[in-house]
């Protein structure tokens, strides 16, 4: 894959993003722990019915649940994959356990693992040493890598640590509060993996709440977590992280996050969820247009702003 | 005092007792989040609160869905990520107490959050280590959190995802663990610590819960603490507290086991 250059076809619609970035067979990564994660970018790539894809993050929840059971995520690399609060996450079960609606393979560490591992990758360097995984079985079993970590002592001291494999990634999908026209990318709130998972990736396709003028993000550049050379397309894409949360813009919704839960127990509810909220509506703008501006109104976040900085000298 | 509560209020009550006023503690999903909250508002008002996603010096004002939850912001430290809250804080040492969640243990500590049955063919798929893993490897000690019946309470586990202490006394370390090892063990029925051998026993019963019932719900003969005490209940404070202000909707505390 080429890397894209220039500046002025960077923003696109989820359609055009995905269809250009997101062919079957990558290695590609959500994102977001906990909030900010990309349902814009993952709801488009459920649409266009990608395949065989490995999909990778640490902290998967219903993003990686809903990928597995659309058929479009057959293998993951990862850390944990539950629906936190919620409980298990069901489709998940269902792939693993019977093979419905495919057999899919997990290659998994620890949350810290899978960072460490980006962190490699972002770094150019082929492996992290770490000082967890050890005495488990997460280094005795492994799924589809041929070498998933290496117990080695420390040629200095001579301690024991586990050095694991850069995570090399072929596309990274974020979710950003905002970045401006050429894709400097600022986040607030918890980062999660994704400064260093994004900074891992080929190309990185971000969805943004709202584009704004360069010269806010240059007047704040201790916010930006990719400098626009390392990001290959912008997605406007407000409330995209829906039903989680984005810091200063809204709130998680948690009723979704129930509903969800309760009709994927069984197959036939999770392909109703589907239709109804991934097929159906049709693209970010419908599925928008569905919830309907009173419940994301609801959900809008209260002001809680921080005082302005002097960066001068 | 004669106020009735649940098993899943007296866990999250005997989880917050676990956080010392002053220390540093990592916070996992679950009840541990209202116990850290707990601790928070009485008796470890100096505790630092960190959640994996990179959120230290917590504040919350409501209990928070995830370890990302935006509601953990306003009021905190600072906000960073997975990488320096896992790497920087947890493996560099700082972290005085980390919480676990457990779908089996063995009588060393080790438990299990991936698969029940084999590898490769489960006949339950779990959601594996998130960071359990790192917790249990590099925190100072651990509390773990679980319910408890003979499936669960098993000579061997199925896959240890985290390690405990791994065996007698030298195992742990042998295995080039820095630090760390399982403390308490809080379960829907009593409570347990670890003895010289790095065994596990139970040294409090809850209420209403007799030993003859524990011994039931463990598959090996458990060891008794000769000074084994009924568990404390909650205070109404406490009670008072998880229902009115940080569990309103039953989130956590509804649903449990």
């Amino acid at each position: 894959m080429h890397r894209i250059r220039k500046v002025s076809s960077k923003i696109m619609s989820e359609r055009e993003a995905v269809e250009t970035f997101v062919v079957d067979g990558i290695r590609l990564r959500s994102g977001g722990i906990g909030l900010r994660k990309p349902f814009a970018l993952i709801n488009e790539t459920i649409r266009q019915r990608r395949k065989n894809i490995t999909f990778i993050l640490s902290g998967f929840t219903e993003d990686g649940d809903v990928m597995v059971g659309a058929g479009v995520a057959s293998q993951l690399e990862g850390s944990y994959f539950g629906l936190e609060a919620l409980g298990l996450a069901h489709n998940y079960r269902r792939a693993y356990e019977q093979g419905i609606p495919l057999k899919i393979k997990i290659e998994e560490y620890s949350n810290y693992g899978m960072t460490a591992r980006f962190m490699a990758a972002a770094m150019g360097v082929p492996f992290m040493p770490v000082k967890s995984h050890l005495g488990s079985d997460l280094v005795r079993y492994h799924a589809f890598r041929e070498k998933k970590a290496h117990l080695m002592e420390d040629p200095f001291s001579g301690e024991k640590v586990m050095l694991l494999p850069a995570c090399p990634v072929d596309v990274a999908f974020v979710h950003a509060q905002r970045c401006d026209e050429d894709g400097n990318v600022q986040i607030w709130g918890p980062i999660g993996d994704d400064e260093w998972g994004a900074r891992a990736a080929q190309q990185v396709v971000v969805e943004v709440e709202e584009i704004v003028d360069s010269e806010i993000v240059r007047r704040d550049p201790n916010r930006t977590i990719l400098p626009s050379f390392m990001v290959s397309a912008i997605v406007i894409a407000p409330y995209g992280s829906h039903p989680y949360q984005c810091q200063g813009y809204y709130d998680l919704d948690l009723e979704y996050r129930k509903m969800y839960a309760e009709v994927t127990r069984t197959r036939e509810g999770f392909e109703r969820y589907l239709e109804d909220w991934v097929y159906g509506p049709g693209s970010h703008q419908g599925y928008l247009e569905k919830l309907g501006k009173d419940r994301l109104d609801r959900l809008r976040a209260k002001p809680y702003m921080s005082d302005p900085v002097n960066y001068g000298y | 005092m004669a106020t009735k509560f649940s098993l899943a209020e007296l866990m999250a009550v005997a989880s917050s007792r676990q956080i010392q006023d002053g220390e540093i503690a990592f916070i996992g999903t679950g009840l541990p989040m209202l116990g850290a909250m707990l601790a928070k508002a009485l008796h470890a008002p100096n505790a630092i609160l960190i959640y994996e996603a990179g959120i230290v010096d917590a504040r919350p004002k409501r209990t928070p869905v995830s370890i990302g939850d935006g509601c953990l912001v306003p009021g905190a430290a600072m906000c960073c990520g997975l990488t320096e809250a896992l790497g920087t804080i947890l493996q560099r040492g700082w972290v005085d107490v980390g919480f676990l969640g457990a779908a089996q243990i063995n009588k060393y500590g080790d438990i299990n959050t991936s698969v029940i049955g084999d590898y490769y063919h489960p006949k339950v798929r779990l959601p594996g280590s998130g960071g359990g893993n790192d917790i249990g490897s590099l925190a100072k000690r651990t509390v773990i959190m679980m319910a408890q019946d003979k499936r669960k309470f098993v000579e061997q586990v199925d896959y240890i995802t985290t390690p405990g202490w791994l065996g007698p006394p030298g195992t742990r370390e042998a295995a080039g663990l820095p630090r760390g090892g399982p403390a308490k063990v809080i379960t829907n029925l009593g409570i347990y610590a670890f003895d010289e051998n790095r065994e596990i026993y139970l040294e409090s019963h809850h209420p209403g819960i007799s030993i003859e019932k524990i011994k039931q719900n463990v598959s090996w003969e458990i060891a008794i603490s000769p000074d084994v005490r009924e568990t404390e209940p909650p205070t109404d404070e406490e009670l008072h507290l998880l229902r009115e202000q940080f569990d309103p909707q039953g989130i956590f505390l509804g649903g449990r086991e």
